[in-house]
């Protein structure tokens, strides 16, 4: 009996000495720790379409359509795994990956991210080339490298018609291989 | 006071169902449970059978062996029920969503009250989802749009 009310004494004063084990979490917020995958967050002026985290996503949940002269870009975060790949492809570092846990929600459509982006189709025969930044940062890339082009006529042509116009005006070869 | 909200007053007694998943839901809801996250403090615990049951928090992309167990715990608990979708897969079919072996996700199957993103969700984030379905905190997610011609005029 004696034995028994002693261990029991020893067990009570364990858990003195243990305290407040439970998270006091729905009345104080409990950020996650270091480097936590949370929900992505796209920065849509960084953003210039390319594709590269839609090829990445193992879940296959970012989409790019092109429409008329408008490309979507859709995330359907419900079946994300929060992997990071798409943070990961991106050559212009727009995809980042918040804190933020508290994803749960009623209306599934709420999380999505969509994003519209202008098309530039090609001078000569119309053809889709890209978006308006990926040409725009081609431009000022061949414009601030080492030689600089100055003539920048031909970055919105398609391929085809780029050969074509590279055919009939030899100058221009020239210049690109100057 | 609405009917729904009068009958959860009481403490929210689970019955969890593990619909194909890969239990790290399973295993991040047992953290829950734990006394370091202690939602029994709040009166929900997890239940034997769904007779006794007032939610069903399922995980798992559905696959097509469970469907008609699921529907039959539906089926078996009384009314008025929450439906839980906890995890990426149970909220739109996860990494599973086109395979022949899965249904896609838990709203192909069963009326979900709510969603619980995450692969796997923290506890707290299974915590604030329980507690979204019952009402008493609001949802934080909003959808992110935006378009470039708009943005050029602004």
């Amino acid at each position: 009996m004696l034995k028994h009310t002693i261990s029991e004494l020893k067990e009570a004063l364990i858990c003195l000495e243990a305290g407040q084990v439970t998270l006091p979490y729905p009345f104080q917020p409990h950020p996650p720790e270091g480097e936590f995958r949370g929900k992505p967050v796209l920065n849509s002026r960084k953003c210039m379409s390319c594709g590269a985290c839609a090829n990445a996503c193992p879940a296959r949940l970012i989409s790019i359509q092109d429409n008329g002269s408008i490309r979507t870009l859709s995330f359907n975060l419900r079946r994300c795994t929060f992997c990071g790949l798409c943070r990961d492809a991106c050559p212009q570092e727009a995809i980042t990956l918040s804190s933020q846990f508290e994803l749960s929600t009623v209306t599934p459509e709420d999380l999505s991210i969509h994003a519209e982006f202008g098309l530039v189709n090609c001078r000569e025969c119309g053809k889709v080339i890209g978006t308006q930044r990926q040409v725009a940062l081609v431009k000022d890339k061949l414009q601030t490298c080492e030689p600089g082009f100055d003539d920048t006529g031909y970055v919105d042509l398609c391929n085809s018609c780029k050969r074509r116009a590279f055919i009939h005006n030899p100058a221009l070869l020239m210049e690109v291989k100057a | 006071m609405k009917p729904l909200e009068w009958c959860f007053k009481k403490s929210i007694w689970v019955y969890h169902v593990n619909a194909g998943s890969c239990n790290g839901c399973d295993i991040e809801i047992l953290d829950a449970l734990t006394p370091y996250y202690d939602v029994e403090r709040f009166g929900i615990r997890l239940v034997h059978t769904p007779r006794h049951a007032d939610a069903l928090l399922v995980t798992g992309p559905v696959t097509r062996q469970v469907r008609e167990r699921l529907v039959r715990l539906y089926e078996s608990t009384p009314d008025p029920k929450l439906v839980i979708a906890v995890g990426a897969c149970a909220t739109g079919g996860g990494i599973w969503h086109n395979t022949y072996a899965t249904l896609g996700g838990l709203e192909n199957v069963l009326p979900v009250n709510i969603y619980i993103p995450g692969c796997p969700p923290r506890p707290e984030a299974i915590l604030y989802g329980v507690a979204q379905a019952l009402g008493l905190v609001p949802g934080v997610v909003a959808k992110q749009e935006f378009a470039e011609s708009l943005s050029a005029e602004v």
